[in-house]
């Protein structure tokens, strides 16, 4: 029984052009977000994942499915895909109860999951209307309600906050927190990296067709030795403070913050700082908190690729 | 399992359906299928205008003739004896010509023309007269449903089944893919739990079912507007004592057979062509060359099994250029059960193909 998605040196070549190459990846519950910018090939690893289209080389498997038997696998993966056109002259209702008789659920257990999934996305005012006049974010939507009716284990979605307004976007986040609490495998592509940071249990950072890094973000984060990690330490003598942790060895570099409540401290060894700080704390500076200021996505994608294509 | 892949053949007909009749861009089969029928009406009234007026010449002839009465005129009678055995003529158009005397540097010699139309209420005599003796005779058969078979029977090979139904089943099959990679929308079939042969088997099934909707309904349209314009008792002769009704069948089976052999050829050409334009070019000509291959290569063709199953052979007159002769003759039929069977095994083999390439197909809209 494998309770992994699990891709083996899977590469993908379009004619010439390279859509993923050699990647290896063992994808476990939870919210996993794919980061990259435009044409880092997370799109081509979603497509690859649900059988859309079919390795160069290399092997893919999706818990004890094969992604060749779309009758198997797709009874345990939802996929909202980028593509935005529908089967025509259908409306939103229609559509996801199609798909749901297309699954081979009968007339009555379609209408049902079919209302239930147009709920979780809350569309039901315009489930009657035909899909042709949809905006972006109902289509969006729609497209989520189908990839959710048949309560698939692995939800697969591509952009999928895109188009929405914020109020639907925190109604998604909180949907996919939800599914994710279940134990299902919510993957997400997204090139919006603060959203990424907010829902995701781990990430897969791609660059070029390539994974450069992945795992939850902090353990990505700690990975990165090159990089001096950035603290951020709130106390009442910030001044006084930053002065004393000068005299110390592993402090690379010290700041003021801008509000004068806290100073941004460089360090390579995190560990030893902390328990610096714990004396500081002892010898009568009020320290307030202490907490990483680099790690998140953001960070650790300008560390690794130094890409300024990702949106913040 | 079965019934479960019945049941999903069942939801992609159902949406295929909607699609396949409704679609704007399919306007034109419609079109293509009732212009036949058009041909039909279009015959009807002109020939049920003829008849009106030759009953009505008939009425005003001093008695009523027969048929016989009219083969009994003879070249050379003179104007009475043709008065003599039809009457004076209800239409009658007198005229003087000029032609050449014996010496042709003399004056030219006056000849009296007549002409004097007769009619036994269905078949038209047109006598021509010089200086009062009979000098042509025409006699224009009327409406017969025999003959009028054999131009239902040329309209249904030569422009029915090889330009309508392999056109129309060109305009729907090629599209069952081909038109929803273009409207990126085909990766919604592929998202569901469904093994592709069964998507590919629905669609090809809805394929069927509308193309012999349109085309079978085209053909009973083209039957009633053929046999409109005859007397009932014309009409049950035909229908029940001349194979009309057999003949009508077998003119429906053969159309859904063009639809099946047709349609399965399509299918797989539009998952192997991204242009549709090329491969109906290709099929089209190897239809239309069919008579002139060999025999062996004759058998991978729809229309060589569809002449087998047509029943009415079309007669090539003394005289007909050999190449059409050869067109419109089938010199080397099959049986009918070896015909039907040949048809299916050309779909299945087309089909097979389909689906060993729908198993292949990726979505990657953006190269197409």
């Amino acid at each position: 029984m494998n309770d992994r998605i699990v891709f083996e040196d899977v590469s993908k070549v379009y004619g010439e052009i390279l859509g993923v190459n050699r990647v290896n990846l063992s994808i476990p519950p939870g919210i996993t977000s794919l980061v990259g910018p435009n044409g880092s090939g997370k799109t081509t690893l979603m497509n690859l994942m649900t059988g859309l289209v079919r390795p160069t080389r290399g092997r893919i498997q999706v818990l004890d499915c094969r992604i060749d038997d779309p009758e198997d696998l797709f009874k345990v993966v939802g996929y909202s895909t980028q593509f935005d056109a529908f089967p025509k002259g259908l409306t939103g209702y229609q559509f996801i109860y199609s798909f749901l008789r297309l699954a081979g659920r009968e007339a009555d257990s379609a209408k049902r999951l079919a209302w239930r999934a147009i709920e979780r996305v809350n569309l039901m005012d315009a489930a009657k209307r035909n899909m042709a006049g949809y905006s972006k974010g109902m289509r969006q939507r729609i497209r989520l309600a189908q990839a959710l009716a048949h309560d698939p284990k692995v939800l697969v979605l591509d952009e999928p906050l895109n188009g929405l307004d914020p109020l639907a976007r925190s109604e998604m986040i909180a949907l996919f927190r939800a599914t994710a609490a279940e134990g299902c495998y919510v993957i997400i592509s997204s090139h919006i990296l603060h959203e990424v940071d907010v829902i995701s249990d781990q990430v897969i950072l791609l660059s070029n067709g390539y994974v450069v890094a992945e795992g939850k973000i902090q353990n990505v984060r700690s990975e990165i030795q090159e990089h001096p990690t950035q603290i951020l330490i709130r106390c009442d003598r910030p001044r006084e403070l930053a002065a004393k942790m000068l005299e110390y060895e592993q402090t690379i570099e010290v700041a003021i913050h801008k509000d004068e409540r806290g100073l941004l401290l460089k360090t390579r060894d995190a560990d030893r700082l902390y328990l610096t700080l714990n004396e500081m704390a002892l010898n009568g500076i009020d320290i307030e908190s202490i907490a990483p200021a680099d790690d998140d996505v953001l960070s650790v994608y300008e560390y690794l690729i130094g890409s300024e294509e990702v949106v913040r | 399992m079965k019934s479960l892949w019945w049941a999903q053949v069942k939801a992609v007909i159902r949406l295929e359906m909607r699609k396949t009749f409704f679609a704007r861009r399919g306007l034109w089969i419609y079109v293509v299928a009732l212009l036949p029928v058009l041909l039909f009406i279009a015959l009807a009234v002109v020939s049920s205008n003829h008849r009106a007026k030759m009953a009505s010449m008939a009425g005003r002839e001093e008695r009523p003739l027969t048929y016989q009465d009219m083969q009994a005129i003879k070249p050379d009678m003179t104007k009475e004896e043709v008065i003599a055995i039809l009457g004076k003529p209800p239409i009658v158009f007198h005229w003087t010509d000029h032609r050449p005397g014996p010496d042709p540097s003399g004056p030219a010699e006056e000849v009296a023309r007549e002409s004097y139309r007769y009619s036994d209420g269905q078949n038209d005599l047109i006598l021509g007269l010089a200086n009062g003796k009979v000098d042509s005779i025409n006699i224009h058969e009327g409406l017969d449903v025999g003959q009028d078979s054999v131009v239902f029977a040329g309209v249904f090979q030569f422009f029915f089944l090889r330009l309508a139904v392999f056109f129309g089943c060109l305009g729907i099959f090629m599209n069952l893919f081909r038109g929803e990679i273009l409207d990126r929308s085909l990766h919604f079939y592929f998202l569901a739990p469904v093994r592709r042969e069964v998507v590919m088997a629905g669609k090809f099934l809805a394929g069927v079912l509308a193309t012999c909707t349109i085309f079978a309904t085209s053909v009973v349209l083209q039957t009633i507007a053929f046999l409109w314009h005859f007397t009932p008792a014309a009409r049950e002769i035909y229908l029940y004592h001349n194979h009309g009704l057999e003949h009508a069948a077998i003119y429906l089976g053969v159309t859904v057979l063009a639809c099946v052999g047709y349609g399965a050829f399509f299918l797989v050409a539009g998952m192997l062509f991204r242009n549709p334009i090329l491969p109906a070019a290709a099929i089209l000509i190897w239809e239309g060359i069919n008579p002139f291959l060999p025999a062996v290569l004759r058998h991978f063709s729809v229309i060589y099994y569809l002449k087998s199953l047509c029943p009415v052979d079309i007669p090539t007159p003394p005289g007909t250029p050999a190449l059409f002769a050869l067109l419109v003759s089938n010199s080397d039929p099959v049986s009918a059960p070896i015909a039907i069977l040949g048809i299916l095994v050309v779909a299945l083999i087309a089909l097979y193909v389909s689906s060993l390439q729908v198993r292949r197909m990726e979505i990657n809209y953006s190269t197409e």
